[in-house]
């Protein structure tokens, strides 16, 4: 079995995250590249039958298996401490930090102290929440906050590449969908009912928007 | 036979009515898949020049009340312009698509309820076929989610995305 790809720029590609300049480059390259061709279709091929046959949470496997594994791991440790050792200054410095009285108050002191740094004043935990964000756009930054005032949380995405002006970005009025799962599609009526595209994904996974049907 | 009684006339026209009824294609029954919620989606164009606003008439719906001025608490412009909208089910096992415009749109797949309400998202803005940010997120209702996206003309687009209350 070949290693997974060391690539960069081919995993990037392969997950949508290459601008129009960087994707036309590598296009390219691909073209010039017969054993880099190969491996992109090779790679496309196995990330479709991936996304095609997994499903998307998986219990883990043989979680018993694993937890008696570290508990007797945890067991051999405990045995290998226990051994008589001769006392030292710094022994008994770690003696002192091993007594379980202390690291309950430690643990409540943390917890304390993390209550009072991390809940937001007023303690209200109703609003929305930015986890986590990932921009792989390079020079693209994020940050996120809660606006208060606004009652909003704000994602800010900073070093984006300009729409360029004379660009027409036009909107479209979306009431309903309907997907179907079994061609991956998803077709968007407007509110009279009429429908106004449909949106799909390409072998490679990116968005797709269709005229037509997808089922003819 | 040169003239049939209306009584039998009747009667062939109803049959052959019967008939047509039967031999048309019937509809698949419609299977609505299990969802999460409702979400509202929109692409904003914020911007200082009035002259510069497209004419877009969209109206951002009741819930959100006035999502000018909470927009410009966030974004130092003074126009917010609705270039269009989505509303979409979450659904809980495919992914769901937030279209407003074929330019800028989301794709969001559920993680299940939240904790306190609301719902877990993972989230995906696309500009074409560029994915801009990928995020995972807890969004809940009455606190809308304000990205600041790229810029266009002299200001700026901007994707909103509320979940609607049940």
């Amino acid at each position: 079995m070949k290693p997974p790809s060391e690539n960069h720029d081919l995993i990037r590609w392969l997950d949508g995250e290459m601008t129009a300049a960087e994707r036309a480059a590598f296009d390219a390259e691909l073209k010039a590249d017969p054993a880099l061709a190969r491996e992109a279709e090779e790679m496309r091929s196995l990330s479709a039958s991936l996304r095609t046959h997994l499903p998307a949470e998986m219990k883990v496997p043989h979680a018993d298996f694993f937890n008696s594994q570290i508990q007797m791991r945890i067991a051999q440790m405990d045995m290998a401490d226990a051994r008589p050792k001769p006392a030292s200054f710094l022994d008994s410095l770690i003696a002192l930090f091993r007594q379980p009285w202390l690291a309950t108050a430690s643990v409540a002191a943390v917890a304390v102290a993390g209550f009072f740094l991390l809940v937001p004043a007023g303690g209200d935990s109703a609003h929305s929440l930015i986890l986590s964000s990932y921009a792989p756009g390079r020079g693209v930054e994020t940050s996120t906050y809660h606006d208060a005032a606004a009652d909003a949380t704000v994602l800010m995405l900073e070093g984006l590449e300009e729409v360029p002006a004379d660009r027409k970005i036009s909107g479209i009025s979306v009431h309903r969908s309907e997907t179907e799962p079994e061609v991956a599609a998803t077709t968007l009526f407007d509110a009279a009912g009429s429908p106004l595209l449909v949106i799909s994904r390409d072998a490679a996974g990116q968005p797709l928007f269709l005229r037509n049907n997808p089922r003819g | 036979m040169k003239f049939l009684p209306p009584v039998l006339l009747i009667l062939l026209s109803s049959t052959i009515s019967w008939a047509q009824e039967k031999a048309a294609p019937q509809p698949l029954p419609a299977v609505k898949p299990a969802t999460e919620g409702k979400v509202w989606g929109a692409l904003i164009f914020a911007t200082n020049d009035a002259a510069q606003l497209t004419g877009a008439q969209e109206k951002a719906p009741k819930h959100l009340g006035a999502l000018d001025e909470r927009l410009g608490k966030v974004f130092a412009f003074k126009h917010f312009e609705i270039l269009g909208q989505h509303q979409q089910d979450i659904f809980r096992e495919y992914e769901s698509w937030v279209v407003p415009s074929r330019d800028l749109f989301l794709k969001v797949d559920s993680n299940g309820p939240a904790e306190n309400g609301g719902v877990k998202l993972h989230l995906q803005v696309w500009r074409e076929q560029q994915v801009l940010v990928k995020s995972d997120a807890v969004l809940r209702p009455g606190s809308p989610l304000f990205i600041g996206g790229p810029k266009w003309k002299d200001g700026r687009l901007i994707f909103v995305l509320s979940l609607e209350r049940k």
